[in-house]
C-alpha cells in the first residue's frame, strides 16, 4: 500500500492552496457558496479566485486567467458552466496544476453531447496527468485540514468515519446528521461521475488515511471490480468498510440464456462481491453510519453471543428479539455470575438474559457494578446496555431531599456528570465491546456524556443488536481474509 | 484451446450439447453423471445394459437448450423394451438435427443444486451457487462470488446458502460433500479464467445422490456470440 501522501485523491482532500473557478461576488451562485464553505471553516493554505471580470470576489484578489497566479496552487475547484470546463481544465494543465476538483455537472450523466465532454477532459486530463473528482459532484470535506469544498456548511469537529459516496447528498446532508450522534466525518469525498478518480482511489486514500478509523461507501456500481475487490481485501485486515448499496433493478437485468444469468441479479452479485472483499453489507443509511461509529469506538466482539442488560422489560425483550434475528446468541448466565449478581439483585429482577434488573436501590449499581460483573462473564462475547436516565426524574429525587430551584438543576446536572463517567470508566476499562442503547438522544444530559466521551448509544434497541452483529461479521470476514493472505 | 471448444466454434455451434459440455466439465474436476452418446435402438439398450437401471434418455443436440420443454426427456427407464420404446420416441419427436441420444445414469436422492458461470461487464467471470429443483427461481436461493477465489471462499459460499441445512444429514441421505462442492466451485472459476470464448455456464440439477456426492445431471456451455441467439 502506498503512503497517503502518494494517493492520487491526498491533494484533493489535503490541497495546500487552491485556485477556485466560478465564485463571483454572486451570493446566490454555487461557486460563491463553496468559496464561503471554505472561507467560513478556516482553510489555511491561499487561495485564489479565477474570475475574467470581478478584481476581487468575497474580498479576496481575483485573477482573470489562471496563468496570472503567483504560484501553483495545489487544487483547482471548478464550478463552471459545462461548456468552458475544458477550456479552464486545459489551462489549469499549461499552468502546472495537478488536480481538479470538477463539481459542474451536464457530463456524461445526460448522455449525448455531455458524454462526449466527459471524454475531452478525460484526454485533456491525462494529457497534463491531471487526476481529478467529478464531475457532477459536490466536492469534498476534511475538517482536519479545515477544508470544506461543498457548497453546505461543515462543523468545525472532526471524527473518525471517512465516507466515500456515489450521491453527494450522503457527504453535505450527514455533516448535521452525524452531528445527532456526537460523530463527524474523517474525511467525506463525493465522486460524481468517476470519470478520472473512482471508488477504489477513495479507498486507497481512505485505507491509507490516519485519522479514518472506519471507512463508509454509498454505492450504486462499482466500475473497476477486481480492482476494488483487491483494495477492500488490502484495507480490511487493519480497517473495517462499511458499505450501502442500491441496486440496480432486477427487472432491468438482461436476458439470459441460463439460469445463472436470470437468477443472481446484481444484489445477489453484490452481496457476494461485498463478502470476498470482506466489505460489511449495510441496508440503510442509518445502517451505515450506525455500523461505522461502532467499528471505529468499540473494540471487536470476540464472538457473537451477547449479554443484555436492562432495567425496563420491554427494551431487553426487544434487544433480545433483534439479536436473534441478527445471528446474534444470548447465552444463558453462568452460575459463578449468579453468585456475584446475586447482592445487587432486587427479588423482582430477573437474572435470565436479558437480564432485567428492575430496579436498584443505588444507581450506581445498575451502571457499574452490575455491568462489570456481566462483561466478566466468561460465557458471553458482548454486551448490550440500556439507558435511561431521566433529568426531571432526577431533579424530581432531589426535590424529595428538600434540594429545589437552581440548586436541584445543578445538583441534577452533576449527579448525572458522576454517573455517566462512570459507565464510561466501566466500559473504557473493559476488554469486551459494549454497545448502549436508549430511547433518548443526546438532548439527554446522561446519553450526551456518553457519548462525547465515546462511549456508543444508538437510538434503538434493533439498531443497537444489528450493529453488534455487524461487528461479528467484521471479524469473522478479517478472520477470513487473513487466512487467505 | 480445448479440443471440445475447437470443434465447436469450427463447427459454428452456439453453446455445447449436453454431452460436449459434461465432457468439458468433467476435464476440469467437475462429476458428471456416467452416460453414453447413441446412434441406434441397439446401442441404447447396451448402454442401459451397462449402466444399469434406471436409466435416463434424452435428445443430445447443441441447438437443443431446453429440452424439458420439447418432449426429449425420457426418465426411470426400467427395462430393455422401456429403453427400445423411449428411443422411438426421442426419435419421431426430434428426427433430426441429433448428435445422437443419451443413455444416463439416474442419480438417486432428493437434494439439487445449480452452478454457474457467468461474466459480468465490472468483474469478469463470476460463480453462482444456488439451490435446485422445481422451486428455483421461487426460492431464489442464489449466493455468488467472483473470480478467482480459493476453496475457503468457496465453502463461504455454501454456508451462506437459506438451505445451508439441506447439505447436513437429511432424511435418511448423507451430508453432502462439501470438498466436491467447493472443487467444483473453483474449476467453474478456472474455466471462467481459462476460457475467454465461453459465455456463460449452467449446470441444473447439480444432483446430491443419496450417499452425498454430486453429479451434474444436466449441463450448458454457451459459447460466446451464442448468447440470446439460441432463443
Amino acid at each position: 500500500m502506498r503512503p497517503i501522501e502518494q494517493t492520487a485523491l491526498y491533494p484533493i482532500i489535503n490541497p495546500k492552496s487552491l485556485a477556485v473557478f466560478g465564485a463571483s461576488n454572486k451570493y446566490a451562485s454555487m461557486g460563491t457558496n463553496l468559496l464561503t464553505s471554505i472561507m467560513s471553516l478556516g482553510f489555511e493554505g491561499n487561495i485564489y479566485p479565477v474570475h475574467l471580470t470581478e478584481k476581487s470576489v468575497k474580498g479576496l484578489p481575483a485573477y482573470a486567467s489562471v496563468e496570472d497566479l503567483p504560484e501553483i496552487p495545489e487544487l483547482a475547484l471548478m464550478v463552471l458552466p459545462t461548456r468552458i470546463v475544458p477550456e479552464a481544465l486545459e489551462a489549469c494543465g499549461r499552468k502546472g496544476i495537478r488536480r481538479a476538483i470538477v463539481v459542474s455537472g451536464g457530463f456524461k450523466e445526460v448522455g449525448g453531447d455531455g458524454a462526449a465532454l466527459e471524454e475531452q477532459i478525460c484526454g485533456i486530463a491525462n494529457r497534463h496527468g491531471i487526476r481529478f473528482l467529478g464531475p457532477n459532484c459536490i466536492g469534498v470535506a476534511n475538517p482536519h485540514h479545515k477544508f470544506n469544498a461543498t457548497f453546505l456548511p461543515c462543523p468545525r469537529e472532526s471524527g473518525f468515519i471517512g465516507v466515500a459516496s456515489q450521491s453527494g447528498s450522503f457527504i453535505t446532508q450527514m455533516f448535521d446528521y452525524l452531528i445527532q450522534f456526537g460523530q463527524a466525518f474523517s474525511a467525506g469525498i463525493s465522486v460524481g461521475n468517476e470519470a478520472n478518480i473512482d471508488l477504489v482511489d477513495c479507498l486507497e486514500y481512505l485505507g491509507a488515511c490516519p485519522r479514518t478509523k472506519v471507512i463508509g461507501l454509498y454505492v450504486e456500481t462499482i466500475r473497476r471490480g477486481r480492482e476494488f475487490i483487491d483494495m477492500a481485501r488490502s484495507i480490511v485486515p487493519h480497517k473495517p468498510i462499511v458499505a450501502y448499496y442500491v441496486g440496480g433493478s432486477e427487472a432491468g437485468r438482461k436476458a439470459s440464456l441460463s439460469h445463472t444469468g436470470a437468477l443472481s441479479g446484481p444484489d445477489r452479485l453484490y452481496d457476494g462481491v461485498f463478502a470476498q472483499s470482506g466489505v460489511i453489507r449495510a441496508f440503510s443509511i442509518e445502517e451505515l453510519f450506525d455500523f461505522c461509529w461502532c467499528l471505529g469506538a468499540v473494540p471487536k466482539p470476540a464472538g457473537n453471543r451477547v449479554l443484555i442488560q436492562t432495567h425496563s422489560g420491554g427494551p431487553g425483550a426487544v434487544a433480545a428479539d433483534a439479536c436473534s434475528r441478527a445471528g446474534l446468541v444470548l447465552p444463558p448466565i453462568s452460575a459463578e455470575t449468579l453468585d456475584k449478581l446475586s447482592p445487587y439483585m432486587p427479588h423482582t429482577a430477573s437474572a435470565a438474559n436479558p437480564v432485567d434488573i428492575t430496579y436498584t436501590k443505588k444507581s450506581m449499581d445498575y451502571f457499574t457494578q452490575i455491568p462489570k460483573i456481566l462483561l466478566d462473564d466468561e460465557n458471553s462475547d458482548a454486551m448490550l446496555m440500556y439507558f435511561l436516565m431521566s433529568e426531571k426524574s432526577v431533579i424530581r429525587a432531589m426535590e424529595g431531599f428538600g434540594i429545589i430551584g437552581e440548586e436541584a438543576v445543578q445538583e441534577s446536572r452533576k449527579f448525572i456528570d458522576e454517573q455517566s463517567q462512570s459507565v464510561v470508566d466501566m466500559i473504557k476499562s473493559h476488554p469486551k465491546p459494549c454497545i448502549g442503547f436508549s430511547f433518548y438522544n443526546r438532548e439527554n444530559q446522561f446519553v450526551a456524556n456518553l457519548q462525547d466521551k465515546g462511549i456508543v448509544v444508538l437510538p434503538s434497541p434493533t439498531r443497537a443488536a444489528r450493529a453488534l452483529a455487524a461487528m461479528v461479521r467484521y471479524v469473522k470476514l478479517r478472520e477470513k481474509i487473513m487466512s487467505g493472505l | 484451446m480445448n479440443k471440445i471448444i475447437k470443434s465447436a466454434l469450427d463447427r459454428g455451434q452456439r453453446a455445447l450439447s449436453e454431452h460436449q459440455s459434461k465432457l468439458f466439465l468433467a476435464e476440469y474436476g467437475i462429476p458428471t453423471t456416467v452416460e453414453f452418446l447413441v446412434q441406434s435402438i441397439d446401442e441404447a439398450k447396451a448402454a442401459a445394459e451397462k449402466i444399469g437401471y434406471p436409466v435416463a434418455l434424452k435428445a443430445c443436440s447443441a441447438d437443443l437448450i431446453h429440452k424439458s420443454e420439447s418432449g426429449v426427456i425420457e426418465l426411470n427407464l426400467r427395462s430393455l423394451s422401456d429403453v427400445a420404446a423411449a428411443y422411438v420416441r426421442i426419435m419421431s419427436a426430434m428426427p433430426i438435427g441429433l448428435e445422437g441420444v443419451l443413455v444416463q445414469e439416474m442419480i438417486p436422492g432428493m437434494r439439487e443444486l445449480v452452478f454457474g458461470m457467468s461474466r459480468e461487464p465490472q468483474f469478469g467471470p463470476c460463480i453462482m451457487l444456488g439451490l435446485g429443483g422445481v422451486m428455483t427461481e421461487i426460492l431464489n436461493d442464489v449466493v455468488v462470488r467472483v473470480v478467482p477465489f480459493d476453496m475457503a471462499e468457496a465453502r463461504e459460499m455454501a454456508e451462506e446458502l437459506r438451505c445451508r441445512e439441506l447439505l447436513d444429514d437429511f432424511r435418511g441421505e448423507r451430508a453432502v460433500d462439501m470438498n466436491a462442492i467447493c472443487r467444483a466451485l473453483t474449476g467453474l472459476g478456472e474455466i471462467g479464467i481459462a476460457h475467454p470464448e465461453i459465455a456463460e455456464i449452467d449446470i441444473n440439477p447439480m444432483k446430491i445422490n443419496s450417499a452425498g456426492q454430486i453429479k451434474a445431471v444436466d449441463a450448458l456451455v454457451v459459447l460466446k456470440g451464442g448468447n440470446h441467439a439460441a432463443h
